[in-house]
């Protein structure tokens, strides 16, 4: 009997590519290989595992090697995939790889849906999909004292590499920083420059919320905006669990509209 | 003339307060069919899908600053609280606070860009030239790059609206009633011809535009997300066979992007209309927006949907599944095999796992368990179809029994008996969304036609 083997690697894209990396490089059978991210909970008799360490070369070959010979669209969906908060996302999207590349069904990978980890990734894809979308749509930012736009999100996934292009794009002419509290990851972006990432600062997240002062225009924006809120439904036809179900209250928490008293 | 009364320091705040309360009965919502990049010079692009930023306590999206520009107003519609006979508080902006307060709310996030109608002050190209240039400034002094929806005033001049046309993504006039006649009983000023002739005129221009555009890629554009019109429904005994006729030919003749169908509240408690009290006909509007959606993306006609005979859709089931029990000597449908426009009209399958479907059954014969991973609604579509020769379980093909059943599930939760509340999470939605490469955020109005 072959021995299943466990390739354990950092939870990032950059993580999951390398791991990738490194198991085409075993030149092993796939089937018995396996991508994990984070620590392995229960090790698993007769299982051998391997530590993968992300190698941004590495990633680069993957990436160029998967926008080459899978194209775009899974790629993209790849990438979402991997951006997933679910535990199985790593061995979900070698296995899409492998489907792609060695079993040759390239651009048309994400259609083969009867295939368990395509499906998966699939699946993952789109959960991340949806909620970029989301908070595309229900992101709220507030003004600072010198007019630095600022927003707090709490996202499932890691969504902010997907939603900075729209914002940076949109509000090109201004200062903004999104904040995702669940990973301690801040997307900045100065007018008319190139937006980044920043993370692994938690250390100083509790200063910067505790300076941050709101201008003194926000006050009354968000009063008028919780106003139109409140004014534009139509009491007749109020309906509380539809728009509890088109916008969950995991969102709500985050928006000045239900927040405002 | 009219005087006007405004209060000369009424803050905008109690003007928005007015003017959005006003508005709130237009029910175009979309954000869609405009797909712009933001050129560097101010605030702002488009999405082509559309985005809704919030949802209200009716659960409908909100997705633009949807507010009049005044609720002044010399007509006297009888469905409209602002009708001029009405005793309401009165309030008009000016340009400059709406150019603030669209700009102030669309940095934070909180909208897609503006909505803008209005009663009509004056008349209607005083009105109309009032629009023109509130969306001039913002265009232009605020370089807003957002998304813009604004009316087009029926008898206002054509020029003003054909200038309207190339600062604003869509414009929209109102057909209110269904048809002429109720259009000359609810609101004494207003003609269906008058009507009909911006509508017509922006379709032109739209279609003109895309001929310059063809020739120079840098003509300025002609509302680019196309026009929409919204009918009220419930006010008079049309039938939905009517209603659903004109909108078919409101999309044929005139190309119009979204009809939307309001269900009639009786703000006016006027005592000869259906009253307020047995709410508005929620159900049979949301039967409405299942049907355009079958027209526009599943390819039917209203005439398969409806006749003289049966003028009026079921309310226990919706209008596909309707079709479907009507028209059993075509099912069972065998998934491995059937093509795409017959796989659309199973129920329970919607366009996008009528697209996947297609994709994956290359590489396999597809099971009822891949089906399920799909998206297919497999309690829906149990009844009409095969897998490989089977049907999922051993079940009766005969009309009553199957209504029953899809009756059944439809009523599996309270009140009014809206079915996209009742099956699956929001993530449905979502899928359905996909479905459709524009215009696919409707909002409240997003009707599961599956
Ligand atoms: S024209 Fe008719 S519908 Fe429009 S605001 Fe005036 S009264 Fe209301």
């Amino acid at each position: 009997m072959m021995e299943e083997k466990y390739i354990i690697c950092e939870d990032s894209l950059e993580g999951i590519f390398t791991a990738i990396y490194d198991a085409y490089a075993l030149r092993e059978e796939h089937g018995h290989l396996h991508v994990q991210v984070g620590e392995e909970e229960n090790y698993r008799l007769f299982a051998v595992y391997l530590h993968s360490q992300p190698d941004i070369d590495k990633t680069n070959k993957v990436i160029r090697t998967l926008k080459d010979r899978l194209g775009d669209h899974v790629y993209g969906a790849v990438c979402r995939a991997a951006a997933s908060s679910a535990r199985d996302k790593g061995d979900a999207v070698y296995h899409t790889v492998v489907d792609g590349i060695t079993a040759g069904h390239g651009r048309r990978t994400m259609e083969n849906l009867c295939d368990p980890y395509v499906n998966r990734t699939f699946q993952l894809a789109r959960y991340t999909a949806n909620e970029v979308h989301r908070e595309l749509e229900f992101i709220r930012f507030q003004e600072l004292e010198q007019g630095i736009l600022y927003s707090r999100i709490g996202p499932e996934n890691h969504v902010m590499p997907f939603i900075m292009p729209h914002f940076a794009d949109r509000l090109a002419p201004e200062n903004f920083m999104i904040h995702d509290e669940n990973r301690g990851v801040f997307g900045v972006h100065p007018a008319h420059k190139e937006w980044y990432l920043v993370s692994g600062i938690e250390e100083g997240t509790g200063e910067i919320q505790e300076k941050a002062r709101y201008s003194d225009q926000e006050q009354k924006y968000q009063e008028m905006f919780t106003l139109f809120h409140k004014t534009i439904a139509i009491r007749e036809r109020y309906n509380r669990r539809l728009q509890q179900q088109m916008l969950p209250l995991r969102f709500q928490d985050y928006m000045v509209e239900f927040l405002q008293k | 003339m009219m005087d006007i009364r405004i209060a000369p320091q009424m803050s905008v705040m109690d003007k928005l307060k007015i003017l959005a309360d006003a508005a709130k009965y237009d029910v175009s919502c979309s954000s869609s069919g405009s797909s712009r990049k933001n050129d560097g010079t101010g605030l702002g692009n488009t999405v082509a899908a559309g985005l809704c930023h919030s949802f209200g306590a009716d659960g409908r999206c909100i997705s633009l600053l949807k507010i009049l520009f005044t609720n002044e107003c010399i007509y006297d519609c009888r469905y409209c609280i602002n009708r001029h006979s009405n005793d309401v508080p009165r309030a008009s902006f000016t340009p400059d606070e709406v150019c603030e307060l669209t700009m102030e709310f669309y940095r934070r996030n909180y909208i897609e860009g503006l909505f803008l109608s209005s009663g009509i002050l004056y008349s209607p190209s005083y009105t109309m030239e009032l629009i023109c240039e509130t969306v001039y400034k913002l265009r232009t002094v605020h370089r807003f790059q957002g998304y813009i929806h604004v009316k087009a005033i029926p008898g206002a001049d054509p020029l003003l609206i054909q200038r309207a046309g190339y600062l604003a993504d869509r414009m929209s006039v109102n057909l209110e009633m269904a048809t002429a006649e109720g259009l000359r009983e609810m609101a004494p000023n207003k003609h269906r011809q008058t009507i009909l002739k911006p509508m017509r005129q922006i379709q032109n221009s739209i279609a003109e535009n895309k001929n310059e555009l063809t020739l120079y890629k840098h003509a300025p554009r002609f509302c680019e997300a196309g026009q929409s019109t919204q009918m009220v429904v419930g006010a008079l005994p049309e039938s939905d066979y009517q209603v659903m006729s004109v909108a078919e030919s409101l999309y044929d003749k005139f190309s119009l992007k979204r009809v939307y169908y309001s269900a009639f509240v009786n703000v006016n408690e006027n005592k000869q209309l259906p009253s307020a009290s047995a709410g508005p006909p929620l159900l049979r509007e949301h039967r409405l927006y299942q049907a355009d959606w079958l027209l526009r993306f599943y390819g039917f006609k209203v005439d398969e949907l409806l006749t003289e005979e049966r003028p009026n859709f079921n309310m226990n089931i919706d209008p596909k599944a309707d079709w479907a029990v009507h028209h059993l000597e075509v099912f069972p449908v065998e998934i491995n095999r059937a093509e795409y426009r017959l796989l659309l009209r199973i129920p329970g399958i919607g366009v996008k796992s009528a697209r996947r479907i297609i994709a994956a059954r290359r590489f396999g014969n597809l099971t009822f368990e891949d089906l399920k991973k799909m998206g297919v609604v497999l309690k829906r579509a149990l009844y009409f179809i095969t897998c490989n020769g089977r049907m999922m379980y051993s079940t009766r093909i005969e009309k009553d029994y199957i209504v029953r059943n899809l009756t059944y599930q439809n009523q599996m939760g309270r009140g009014e008996k809206l079915p996209f509340l009742m099956d699956g999470t929001p993530y449905r939605q979502m899928s359905l969304f996909d479905a459709v490469p524009e215009d696919f955020r409707f909002c409240s109005t997003v009707q599961k036609a599956q």
